[in-house]
């Protein structure tokens, strides 16, 4: 974008003002100077403190004028060693470090973990507490989804429905906190079950808050997903072609946003959930391109929203069918697990997050690794940011929905 | 395909550097020192021909592996001298899963990259790389990920010894 000066650019294009060889005398004799604006490419660096990259996180921007001709994601910022810990702490201890990498759905977070070191035991889990940890994984889905959606219209500039997804989230968190005293980082979800039962009353009151929220999400879609500003900054902005989001690894909302009809609960079941795409409890949400191309930003949204009314038919089901029993199956309190190794992955509200655990059949773990949806999903920004507006960076960063604290664990 | 089907099929295409299989058994009664392994059947896979066998599994219409999951390596001992490198593949059109394991030495540890054939390969290995200081062999862009660029050693080695200051910071 250099300013042409009778046909020609000057160069070379020095720092600040530059002026032209070319001035020309007036008429009136006084010396005309044409100058130059520096023109080159601009680097801009969004973050690492930025209230829209939701976190510590840094994205080094190219730009040419308001074109981005590059982006460059760099991470580490939150980088707590997470892996390295769960190699030094015993089994049951390394709980509470889950809560912290996904700090947004820390219930899935135990589930995952818990899941992968059961896979190694062999042991049976009281049907009582898959019932208890599908109701909480859900709720804790509905409320990761309503971060989402309030932080992506407060992104772009909606300030409303953000305190309107904060008043339904904080009543999520009021339940948690009944249930297992904590409102963010639960370890509520135990190896073998679950902590404790249910205080009296709570399977109620999640009920009451399944019929209220889905008055409520009726608003969400009208006050903000179908908002025709909303759309115009959303629709046809950061496409991500199928091909793209299996290359890149992409998992969840993100992947289904581009068509692909893959939801790991339905597709691999593990726990309640294939009896529960048996009975045909939930759908999965797909995006179609209904406002833009297929991909866009507005079609990963459409998922998340719609999403929450399917946690909250997921939730309806097991209130149905939960039946007193025990909660917990019997372990010991320091937990030795047989040697060997497994990999479990489960549907997060971000995308698969795998565990990867190794055991010598002691009471220490050779090996933690954990695979965070957010990580790979923001990979896929350096292939979709080049060619964009500067202004829509933030629509595009908002709709990958990353945690930070789970990409750098 | 359950993890037999998957490896057989992995035979009948001859897929490039299959070396076996490890399935999780019961313990030998026998032998009282067995404790059996626990989880995950996997194959194994030598570790030159790791990215034509990514290829091969990508490719054949029964196998469909669309998505690379993950990929990261385990130092199972201080005293062992080989690395494992895991590789988690999925199908999202048969939905089935497969882990790969290549072993490779911790000597000069090189593996060649598998960013050629599934992009998501190129941040699991470049933080494989700084947390193990193994070598996947022409990686675009093999800076550090998570660490600092003048971090001092790789900290999911065993061997690993925690640093007691980083630019003047106490970390004692």
């Amino acid at each position: 974008m250099m300013i042409e000066s009778q046909g020609k650019t000057t160069e070379p294009q020095a720092a600040g003002v530059v002026l032209s060889e070319k001035a020309r005398t007036l008429p009136s004799g006084e010396r005309e100077f044409m100058m130059d604006v520096r023109t080159a490419d601009l680097e801009v660096n969004m973050g690492p403190q930025h209230p829209a990259t939701h976190g510590v996180m840094r994205i080094l921007i190219r730009t040419d004028g308001e074109l981005i001709t590059g982006a460059q994601p760099h991470l580490g910022y939150l980088h707590r060693c997470a892996e390295k810990i769960g190699e030094n702490v015993e089994w049951l201890q390394y709980l509470p470090y889950t809560d912290r990498y996904d700090y947004l759905a820390a219930m899935n977070n135990n589930l995952g973990y818990s899941m992968a070191v059961e896979a190694m035991l062999g042991e049976e889990i009281p049907r009582r507490a898959q019932m208890l940890r599908t109701i909480c994984a859900e709720l804790n889905r509905i409320g990761s989804h309503l971060i989402a959606f309030g932080t992506y219209g407060l992104d772009l500039g909606a300030i409303t429905p953000f305190l309107y997804a904060f008043r339904e989230r904080e009543w999520m968190m009021a339940l948690f906190e009944k249930i297992c005293g904590a409102r963010l980082t639960y370890s509520y979800l135990r190896i073998g079950g679950v902590f404790n039962d249910t205080p009296p009353g709570w399977l109620g009151e999640v009920e009451h808050f399944c019929d209220v929220f889905e008055e409520k999400h009726k608003e969400y879609v009208d006050l903000l997903m179908m908002n025709h500003i909303f759309v115009k900054r959303t629709a046809d902005i950061g496409v991500i072609p199928a091909e793209m989001a299996l290359d890149f690894g992409l998992t969840g909302p993100m992947i289904r946003g581009s068509g692909i009809d893959f939801d790991l609960r339905r597709d691999t079941p593990y726990m309640l959930y294939g009896e529960l795409a048996d009975a045909g409890a939930f759908d999965v949400i797909l995006g179609s391109g209904a406002k833009g191309a297929l991909g866009d930003c507005w079609d990963r949204f459409y998922v998340r929203v719609m999403e929450m009314i399917e946690s909250v038919k997921i939730i309806r089901w097991c209130l149905g069918s939960i039946e007193p029993g025990p909660v917990i199956a019997p372990l010991p309190k320091v937990l030795k697990v047989p040697a060997g190794e497994a990999y479990v992955g489960i549907e997060n509200p971000r995308g698969e997050l795998g565990h990867f655990v190794v055991s010598d059949g002691g009471k220490v773990a050779r090996r933690v690794r954990v695979r965070g949806p957010s990580f790979c999903n923001l990979a896929v920004l350096e292939a979709i940011m080049p060619g964009t507006l500067l202004a829509d960076a933030v629509a595009i960063v908002g709709s990958t929905d990353v945690v930070i604290g789970e990409t750098d664990r | 395909m359950d993890f037999e089907g998957i490896h057989g099929r992995l035979g009948a295409i001859s897929a490039p550097g299959l070396s076996g299989a490890d399935r999780p058994r019961e313990a030998d009664p026998e032998d009282k020192k067995d404790g059996g392994r626990a989880g995950d059947a996997f194959v194994q896979v030598e570790p030159g021909e790791i990215a034509a066998f990514l290829a091969a599994c990508r490719d054949d219409a029964e196998l469909a592996f669309d998505l690379l999951v993950d990929l990261t390596a385990t130092d199972p001992d201080a005293q062992d001298e080989r690395f494992w490198i895991g590789y988690q593949l999925l199908s999202t059109t048969h939905r089935h899963r497969l882990a790969i394991k290549v072993f490779v030495a911790k000597e000069g540890a090189r593996v060649p990259t598998a960013t050629a054939v599934y992009r998501a390969a190129q941040w699991h290995e470049r933080e494989c790389a700084e947390m193990f200081g193994i070598t996947f062999v022409g990686h675009p862009d093999p800076r550090n990920i998570l660490l600092p660029d003048d971090w001092a050693g790789h900290p999911l080695r065993k061997d690993y010894e925690f640093p007691t200051e980083y630019h003047g910071i106490s970390c004692e």
